[in-house]
């Protein structure tokens, strides 16, 4: 037998692994990029303090901070309007690219088929998106925002799936063929619980795409209530501090998206992490 | 050696970084081109009949009798035409006065040497069965504006009638079109009388099979609400005007770009087509309605075209530091300090003009009546 090798994590080494999580380690995981960042932001002030950078070409990082304290409320508020654009989008997008998946895993003529399909929908860029579905749609209504993000999670969440669905261990597959397992038994046990690492690693992968894909979809009209609209208007009255507030805001969305597909993951692959 | 690396590489940033826009920049020498003085100009807007006063002048060689050689750099959705001076890219740009002091507040050095339109330009457009006759009339309703800081002559509007627009009304962000209105979703969209007015009367209404007409619409006019703000201003880099050459070409800029519209207001059909040739997007009975308007904008100036009116533009001021959003925003936040405008070029430019025999005043103006063809062509 050679050394059990665990696939998804070698197709993604940016997956949670064994071993990782030792809490001596733990410490490790968090001081090195908070250093980094500290030493940034502080460069960051140094510069635009000595070069004398006026505030409309790169605001400082106190300015964008004390904007982000200042405009918490707002952020919170519009923060979970965008939110709640991009939550409802990815769910719908993934049980979309689920479902498709899963009908284009059944042949390989389908799967080979369905991939340039999917991806040349993935190529479809949010700013021809966008304007199309506030026509076809009230631009009023928060449909076609939604709609934006389902579009954008469509692709990663599809073909990381399709992969995992694909990809069945031959030992496995000769077990169930011992058992003389019928096709329902051996999808339920084998395929599904097999793709699950990667469905995870295309969910984890669409999550921030569907933060940055709700923020965007607001740059094309509709209501007034999200992040994106905050950020082009704060731009364009030349408050740049304000301006980089709001998109704080959607960095932090999009780590508290990327970090609940992290835990889902977690939950649902037990396995991969002790 | 680490600590030596770090402070040459935020040394080498910063000294990048001082070559776009520092606090405090250089002015680039002119250099001569022909013998005429080289100036760049940045538009706000996508080349229309809004500045044709400027193309008018470059056509007709207004500029160019000044001695200067005028170089128009159109302007579009994202461009902030006040940046682009202050980074010293352009030598005079076109900007609205309160979007313009929100800049200088974020340290733009500009200043304003001139105030084209006299008056606001911006309505806000409803379907005259949906009652909106006041400020007041639009709570509850889906309010269009187009944000990018166009939008706080309607805040204030709404804010002077009782309204909060936070919590009153639904606020839309528009595109630059009609479409909105038009198709029903929303109930009241922000439009220019000189364009946006004119595509809702170039549009076909579907149950009369004909344009639709003045009468299916009602206009807040902030001119009569009393909310309006100062629009369309030549603004110059306030560093650069310490320098007598700079001055001199602002002077003769200024005295070109008045006879440039003086021409406009006696010649408009020649101006449409002056803008016309220059590329327009809209087409030539578009741009007639819309030289149309902006003359009236700017015509008949009393106090002579051009000129900053004090009281405006203190009313203008006074708007911007107490209007809110819905976020409770302001434009600005503190009163403009130092030279946020002067008066002082475009009243030699004016002088210079009045022995050339230049109407400067136009008290015989009267709008003309333009027809609109459908799609504006």
């Amino acid at each position: 037998m050679t050394a059990p090798v665990d696939r998804a994590l070698a197709a993604d080494p940016a997956g949670p692994s064994r071993g990782r999580r030792r809490t001596a380690d733990g410490l490790w995981v968090v001081v090195p990029p908070l250093l980094v960042a500290v030493a940034g932001l502080a460069a960051w002030e140094a510069v635009v303090t000595l070069g004398r950078v006026a505030p409309f070409v790169l605001p400082a990082p106190s300015a964008i901070g004390e904007q982000f304290t200042r405009n918490l409320d707002t952020i919170i508020k519009t923060g979970l309007a965008s939110g709640t654009n991009a939550l409802v989008g990815l769910v719908l997008g993934t049980i979309v690219a689920l479902l498709a998946a899963m009908a284009a895993a059944q042949s390989r003529f389908l799967a080979d088929a369905s991939v340039p399909v999917a991806a040349a929908l993935n190529a479809l860029p949010i700013i021809a998106l966008a304007p199309i579905l506030n026509n076809m749609f009230s631009a009023t209504s928060n449909i076609p925002r939604r709609l934006v993000v389902a579009i954008v999670v469509f692709f990663p969440v599809f073909i990381n799936t399709l992969r995992g669905l694909r990809e069945v261990d031959p030992v496995h597959r000769e077990l169930m063929d011992s058992y003389a397992a019928s096709g329902v038994a051996f999808t339920r046990l084998v395929r599904l619980p097999g793709a699950l690492p990667f469905v995870f690693t295309g969910l984890r992968q669409a999550s921030s795409l569907a933060v940055i894909a709700a923020v965007v979809s607001e740059y094309f009209g509709g209501l007034q209530d999200g992040l994106g609209s905050r950020i082009t208007s704060a731009a364009a009255n030349t408050a740049y501090p304000r301006a980089w507030a709001f998109v704080l805001g959607a960095c932090v969305l999009g780590l508290v998206f990327y970090l609940i597909a992290l835990l889902l993951e977690r939950l649902a692959t037990p396995w991969r992490s002790r | 050696m680490r600590k030596r690396l770090l402070m040459s590489a935020v040394l080498a940033a910063s000294l990048a970084l001082t070559g776009c826009g520092t606090a405090d920049q250089g002015s680039p020498a002119p250099g001569g081109s022909g013998g005429l003085t080289p100036v760049k100009l940045q538009l706000q807007w996508f080349v229309q009949a809004q500045f044709a006063g400027f193309l008018a002048a470059v056509d007709q060689g207004f500029y160019r009798e000044q001695g200067l050689d005028v170089q128009i750099l159109e302007g579009g959705v994202d461009i902030v035409p006040q940046t682009v001076l202050a980074q010293g890219q352009a030598d005079y740009a076109i900007a609205w006065v309160p979007k313009a002091l929100a800049s200088r507040e974020q340290g733009a050095g500009i200043t304003q040497v001139a105030q084209v339109f006299q008056r606001s330009g911006t309505y806000q457009v409803s379907f005259a069965s949906s009652n909106i006759k006041a400020p007041a009339d639009l709570r509850g309703k889906k309010v269009g504006n187009w944000g990018f800081g166009n939008e706080f002559e309607l805040f204030a509007a709404m804010t002077k009638a009782g309204l909060d627009p936070g919590r009153d009304v639904t606020l839309v962000q528009q595109q630059f079109d009609m479409q909105a209105l038009l198709a029903g979703d929303i109930d009241a969209a922000q439009a220019m009388s000189y364009n946006e007015y004119a595509q809702l009367l170039e549009a076909r209404n579907p149950r009369t099979g004909q344009l639709y007409q003045p009468s299916d619409f009602t206009v807040l006019d902030w001119n009569t609400v009393g909310t309006a703000m100062l629009q369309d201003a030549v603004w110059a880099s306030t560093d650069r005007l310490t320098d007598p050459a700079y001055q001199d070409t602002t002077v003769k800029f200024l005295a070109g770009t008045v006879r440039g519209w003086a021409f406009c207001r006696d010649n408009a059909e020649k101006c449409r087509d002056i803008v016309v040739a220059k590329g327009s997007k809209l087409g030539a009975s578009h741009q007639l309605w819309q030289m149309n308007e902006v003359n009236k904008l700017i015509w008949p100036s009393a106090s002579r075209a051009g000129l900053i009116d004090e009281a405006a533009w203190n009313a203008t001021v006074d708007l911007a530091m107490t209007t809110r959003n819905q976020d409770g925003q302001t434009v600005l936040t503190t009163r403009p300090e130092g030279t946020a405008y002067t008066n002082e070029f475009i009243q030699k430019a004016l002088d210079s003009l009045a022995g050339a025999g230049t109407d400067v005043v136009g008290a015989g103006f009267t709008p003309a009546t333009v027809t609109l063809t459908e799609g504006g062509a």
